[in-house]
């Protein structure tokens, strides 16, 4: 029984639609084929194509496809499911006519499909046919995602729904708040002992919590609670609040150990006073640093992509990554990804991050990052850049906060970006999904320095097309509140003191995932730090990274103030980092480009210390496409058992020992219990955090055969055709044209 | 301080190299540090004079030049931390004087050096006196030594280590090992005075069924006479991979019965194969083309049996101009504004995966049960590829530490590929138009697939860079002359040091951690150019801005990881010894050592 790590979950080919609370059918039909490929093979599944309010489910009831396979299972969607969030776009095609139709909402569709082609956000394409099936049902059924894809109103997005019938009663999981924040640990910035909390750990005694904004009353896109130099009174903020664009305060967001803060700012609407307001603000934050320091603006709009330029960017890798595989553009590969722009976008981002990174650590100066709103390139550049300076927001509760803090609570327009009524694709923008590839381009090259796996991002990613999430459905808090306001109004519902409904943020994993598949968000590399344990006199300690030991690290950080600070005369010239405080100095306009230069030589003569600051190599030789998320779905770019989950793989197998080997010796520390033996001592399946564990017996664990560069995604997973993996060579050469017709296809439609 | 420090530009792994030979040879060898310049034993030093290195990083570094019959080591003066250079003169394809006399400028008057292993070298001195005469001639001397009658120092070389890297490959013991002979291949002996053929080995495997003589016959219609050979046998379906030469066609479209029987005979060796596959890894017209001189391909007719299939990698040529390339957007500074469209138009990873894709289709033949034969033009360069891959691809025992050894050994220097051609080993003709970085392109293939299976091969990284800084350095005799029988004309097993008798005193350095053992099932690396990489910790490694690492991050964290679990072991050991001791004798006190120990272990900053 004892078989290690080959005991992973597996999961049989979903045979019945998963639907929970809040979920209804609209329309179904049957006897439909899920193609594999642009031609009909007996590889293909056959079953119940259904269209839910949530989502587009494929059930298939073939019983030689009650295949065993390995799949990391959703609780919220089964194996051939997308939700109706993620469809980018509807294709119906009907052979005989050769028509075609790109579906819309509310659109009529004049000929009985034969085909329907599902592009989906995530890179995913699905092909279904209904030679088989009733052509009257199969039209109904197209139509019926058409429109539930495209919601009228943003209360009709699923969400509120699944969370509105909690307060019916009826539903058996209803839980309470209290439950909630007990599973969750992450702060989630709604209140104001989170930023106090926060201000605390880096630091920052200068600073303190402002609760103007309670019931939003100053800025409609602010949250209620936010952090300002005690310098600034309530009254001066009210009176600044009207000059900035969407009444925005300028925003604390972290605290250098050396006393430099990060701040965010709006653009400021009220030119008569802009020059004089700048100076307060700036004037305000300078006393809030210790050494009194000048501050620099950093224009973000002037410096950085539009953000329309980032959704041009997607769009064509999106081409690129699906299509590539031909053999006319394979040789065009390279170029193609040049053309795209995203990595030059990403480059672009950290670039930016590590002249703010370099103005804060190398020199030890405040920095005021500035948008039009600020509620865009701000949120990635500011989360970038305390990644890279602060360890804490590395480890998955740190990161979690981060995204809270930096996103949700500073009004990021997730639903605007997501797009998720499909309104108007010019607010369109997927500048979540670049930050995380620049978090990832982080993580490629420094694996040690992070507590999360690359899967827990792509998931994280995925997490944005599930609209019942508090974190990517709204564009500010204050949405939030009055969408709830109204339709707990319509529905009768009594929300109680929280005002709000009790939507899930997605950091409430267990939401999607069982405990044993969040294994796959902790990295391997990371073991050992987090508890390491010290033996002292005999007894074992655990050292728990608490919110104090973090803001230990922190201060332990190696920084350069001294000698970089008193220096006069060096100010890059570069990008948008332009000197407001005494701009009439002419020895700072010949700035030597150097010291980032020199900042970074300097980094780059110690050793790379996990725990302390990361700068990541931008050379473009060096900037990577990230293959798991944007390759996962191309069956032909999979290698079998390849990839760097391998690695991953044995090195979790020892993690895991380590693990196993860490308690042990903690149950010293309680001194051993008479009669039983310690090697019977063993963790619990819930304290084992690698998802690939040891074998409790002395044999080599195998190499699971599931495992592959898409793991735990699966682009064949749905084939189950086992003899493809033997053959990659028919895949190479034939595979490759695999989605050449549905490319013609969409040239072809309008 | 960090400006210099960065400018720190050295070979890693010759550094390295210079001391691990203290450990291997137990110290005992005399090592001369003569100004501090590292010597190997048997090195000498020629001169040394002050110089300006101009590092095309930091600018000039004023310092102190000192040539050996080895080296040039570049050591800075009033910089600290110094900087060094330590590149084996062997790596020089070309030095040259820059400026005249008359110029002017600073630093304008000096050496112009160019490597082989992607990096130039500038120097700037004094333009009083003959004092660039001399160290040019000398350097001009040493580093092609061949030209100017001198011997290689591989010969000159007194290291010593306590293994012999010459016993690493032993053609019969290969064999045996994969099972032959057997009652359809024979090992024959007919080519022990290389009179066959005289850029093949002397140990021959072929199909049991045909003669001596047939192999005499079929040698005249083989180009060079590099009759198809076994190289590998699938111990289960009995395909194999056999190499050779184009047939002589020529423009008349000659053919021979010999030739033609002699490939049925090998099909026939397998009773799955109904056709032999004929792997002719030139592109057609390149094939056409060679009818000219010649050469030719197996027609269809004359080769009733047999599918013809090209496999377009392009000749040694192309792949010159692609590296060179290469060079232009990777040294001293990347290209940034348009990298990935510099990258696709030097076609070095296109033609990376032609070769890969191209081993891929002899793999798959092969475990599919049929037998195939691979050939280019003259069987040394693109078919020692094919095969290589292929193998690595096919049979484990390659990925082990060992079995590449054996691989290199075998399908690369027995066969017959043109090292001392195709790299010039001590030649002063940096033009010649037969180098050609052919044995690169098949490292990088390797490393391609190290890094679609990282759990796959038992070396990393490092030892395939070590291969290829001493495929240059000519400190060992591994890689020099073109064929065996050149080798033993030369005595070069008697009189230098393998490559591997170096290795593998210091295996520690050269093995993956993630090496899992169980890995046997054949290995198909996706030859997209989705998944392709440029090398980067090869061709990039010179850039100062770039970290340099030892181990990659996660190589060094498993080796980490791996240390603590040793401590915890000997921890808990401590601890359950204890236990049962003070369970034993309640009355003693605990053993002094243990409290003390505990404190000091433990302590590991993770």
């Amino acid at each position: 029984r004892h078989n290690g790590s080959q005991t992973a979950p597996l999961v049989p080919v979903s045979s019945v639609c998963v639907s929970f609370a809040g979920e209804i059918v609209v329309s179904e039909v049957n006897f439909v084929r899920k193609c594999m490929g642009t031609v009909t093979t007996r590889d293909d599944l056959w079953g119940k194509l259904i269209c839910t309010n949530f989502k587009v489910s494929f059930v298939t009831h073939d019983p030689s496809r009650q295949v065993r396979k390995f799949q990391y299972c959703n609780r919220l969607l089964g194996d051939h499911d997308v939700p109706l969030a993620c469809v980018e776009q509807l294709v119906t095609v009907n052979d005989t006519t050769g028509k075609q139709k790109v579906l819309l909402s509310n659109r009529k569709l004049k000929f009985s499909p034969t085909e329907l082609i599902i592009y989906c956000k995530d890179f995913r394409i699905l092909r279904f046919r209904f030679d088989e099936s009733g052509p009257e049902s199969a039209k109904k059924v197209c139509l019926a995602i058409a429109h539930y894809c495209q919601p009228a109103d943003p209360l009709l997005l699923f969400g509120f729904e699944y969370v509105g019938k909690r307060y019916d009663g009826s539903s058996g999981d209803q839980i309470s708040t209290a439950d909630l924040s007990a599973r969750l640990r992450t702060p989630l910035f709604d209140c104001s002992s989170d930023w106090d909390r926060e201000i605390k750990r880096t630091g920052a005694s200068e600073w303190r919590v402002c609760s103007l904004n309670e019931g939003y009353a100053v800025s409609p896109s602010l949250p209620e609670h936010f952090v300002v130099p005690v310098s600034l009174a309530d009254q001066d903020l009210r009176q600044f609040s009207c000059s900035f664009a969407g009444q925005r305060i300028p925003l604390w967001c972290w605290n250098h150990p050396n006393g430099s803060a990060l701040v965010r700012m709006a653009s400021i609407r009220d030119v008569a006073h802009q020059r004089k307001l700048e100076q307060r603000v700036c004037s305000a934050v300078t006393r809030s640093h210790p050494k009194r320091s000048d501050v620099l603006q950093s224009n973000l709009d002037r410096s950085l992509p539009r953000i329309q330029d980032v959704q041009t960017s997607l769009v064509k890798l999106r081409q690129i990554c699906v299509f590539g595989g031909s053999e006319e553009s394979e040789d065009k590969w390279f170029s193609s990804m040049e053309s795209s722009g995203w990595l030059e976008n990403v480059r672009a981002f950290l670039q930016h991050s590590i002249e703010v990174v370099h103005m804060l650590e190398g020199r030890g100066m405040s920095v005021i990052l500035q948008e039009e709103e600020d509620r865009d390139l701000s949120c990635v550049v500011s989360s970038l850049v305390q990644l890279m300076l602060d360890p804490h927001f590395r480890s998955i509760e740190g990161f979690q906060s981060l995204v809270q803090k930096e996103w949700v609570m500073a009004g990021h327009r997730f639903l605007d970006r997501c797009n998720h009524l499909k309104k108007s694709s010019k607010e369109e923008s997927p500048l979540f999904l670049l930050f995380v590839d620049c978090v990832w381009q982080l993580m490629n090259q420094f694996p040690s320095a992070f507590e999360f796996t690359e899967i827990y991002l792509a998931v994280l990613c995925d997490s944005m097309w599930i609209p019942v999430f508090s974190t990517f459905l709204f564009n500010c808090p204050r949405q939030r509140a009055e969408h709830s306001r109204d339709f707990a109004q319509s529905r009768y519902l009594f929300l109680g003191e929280e005002k709000t409904l009790r939507f899930p943020p997605v950091w409430d994993w267990s939401q999607q995932f069982s405990h044993r598949d969040q294994a796959l968000f902790n990295s391997p590399f990371y073991v050992g730090k987090r508890a390491a344990p010290c033996v002292q006199n005999g007894a074992v300690k655990t050292f728990k990274r608490t919110k104090k030991s973090y803001s230990s690290t922190l201060r332990g950080m190696p920084s350069m103030q001294n000698g970089m600070l008193g220096r006069h005369g060096s100010l890059p010239r570069r990008n948008s980092l332009i000197l407001r405080f005494r701009p009439e100095s002419p020895a700072r306009r010949e700035a030597p480009e150097s010291t980032l230069d020199h900042f970074t030589r300097d980094w780059l003569s110690r050793p790379a210390d996990p725990h302390g600051l990361l700068l990541p190599q931008l050379l473009p030789s060096h900037l990577k496409l990230w293959r798991l998320y944007f390759l996962r779905w191309v069956p032909e770019a999979r290698i079998p058992h390849g990839g760097m989950v391998m690695a991953l793989h044995k090195l979790s197998l020892l993690a895991d020992e380590i693990e196993t080997l860490q308690m042990k010796l903690r149950q010293y520390s309680g001194g051993p219990t008479p009669g039983c033996s310690s090697d019977r001592v063993t963790l619990s399946p819930e304290q084992r955090r690698m998802y690939f564990r040891g074998s409790p017996l002395p044999i080599t664990p195998q190499q699971p055969e599931y495992l592959s560069s898409a793991f735990p995604f699966s682009p064949v997973g749905n084939l189950s055709r086992p003899e493809v993996l033997g053959t990659p060579l028919r895949k190479f050469l034939s595979g490759a044209r695999l989605w050449l017709s549905s490319e013609t296809l969409v040239n072809q439609t309008p | 301080m960090a400006e210099i420090e960065s400018c720190f530009v050295f070979n890693a792994s010759t550094k390295q190299s210079i001391f691990l030979c203290f450990q291997a040879s137990n110290e005992s060898l005399k090592m001369e540090l003569l100004a501090d310049v590292p010597l190997l034993p048997g090195e000498e030093r020629v001169i040394d004079k002050d110089i300006i290195y101009i590092c095309p990083f930091n600018g000039p570094v004023k310092g102190r030049v000192f040539i050996t019959n080895y080296r040039l080591f570049f050591r800075s003066v009033d910089v600290d931390p110094a900087v060094t250079l330590n590149v084996p003169l062997g790596v020089i394809s070309r030095v040259e004087k820059m400026g005249g006399a008359s110029s002017r400028g600073e630093n304008s008057y000096g050496l112009d050096i160019t490597c082989k292993d992607m990096r130039n070298l500038r120097f700037a001195l004094k333009q009083e006196g003959h004092s660039r005469r001399d160290i040019f001639d000398i350097l001009f001397r040493y580093a092609f030594p061949l030209s100017h009658g001198l011997q290689l120092f591989a010969f000159l070389s007194q290291e010593k280590y306590q293994e012999n890297g010459w016993t690493v490959y032993n053609p019969v013991q290969e064999f045996r090992r994969q099972g032959l002979p057997n009652d359809q291949w024979r090992i024959t002996f007919l080519n022990n005075n290389y009179e066959l053929c005289d850029t093949y080995p002397t140990i021959l495997v072929v199909p049991y069924s045909a003669s001596d003589e047939d192999l005499r016959k079929v040698a005249t219609f083989r180009s060079r006479g590099r009759i198809p050979v076994l190289s590998w046998i699938h111990p289960e379906n009995q395909a194999v991979i056999t190499r050779c030469s184009q047939p002589l066609v020529g423009m008349s479209g000659k053919r021979n019965r010999d030739d033609e029987r002699y490939l049925d005979i090998i099909r026939a060796t397998n009773k799955m194969t109904s056709k032999l596959t004929i792997f002719d890894a030139r592109p057609n017209v390149n094939a056409v083309a060679n009818k000219a001189t010649g050469g030719g391909y197996e027609g269809e007719d004359a080769y009733q049996n047999a599918e013809l299939v090209f496999l377009d990698i392009h000749n040694i040529h192309v792949m010159r101009e692609s590296l060179k390339k290469l060079k232009d957007i990777v040294y001293p500074n990347v290209e940034e504004s348009h990298w990935l469209s510099s990258l696709e138009s030097t076609h070095w990873l296109e033609h990376i995966k032609l070769v890969l894709s191209g081993a891929i289709q002899v793999a798959d033949k092969i475990s599919t049960g049929s037998s195939v034969v691979v050939h280019c033009s003259d069987g040394w360069d693109r078919t020692a590829q094919l095969t290589s891959l292929a193998m690595l691809m096919l049979d484990s025992y390659y990925r082990t530490f060992r079995g590449f050894q054996v691989l290199l050994e075998k399908e690369w220097i027995s066969f017959g590929h043109k090292f001392a051609s195709r790299i010039g080993h001590g030649d002063k003709n940096h033009a010649d138009a037969d180098r050609s970085p052919i044995f690169l392109q098949f490292i990088d293939c390797v490393w391609q697939m190290t890094k679609q299976f990282p759990t796959a091969f038992e070396f990393n990284e490092r030892l395939l860079v070590a291969v290829l800084d001493h495929l240059y350095s000519c400190r060992f005799g591994t890689f020099l002359y073109n064929c065996e029988s050149a080798r033993d004309a030369n005595e070069v097993k008697m009189k230098t040091v393998s490559l591997w008798s170096f290795i593998n005193s210091d295996r520690a350095s050269y093995i993956n951690p993630f090496y899992t053992v169980e890995f046997v099932h054949v290995l198909y690396p996706v030859a997209s150019m989705r998944h392709l990489e440029l090398w980067v910790s090869y061709y990039i490694r010179w850039n100062p801005r770039i970290r340099q690492q030892q181990h990659s991050p996660m190589e060094q964290r498993y080796k980490e990881l791996l240390a603590l679990k040793e401590q915890y072991l000997r921890k808990l050991e401590e601890l359950q010894l204890s236990d049962s001791t003070s369970h034993l004798s309640n009355s003693t006190a605990p053993s002094p050592s243990t409290p003390s120990q505990r404190v000091t272990h433990l302590q590991t900053p993770f």
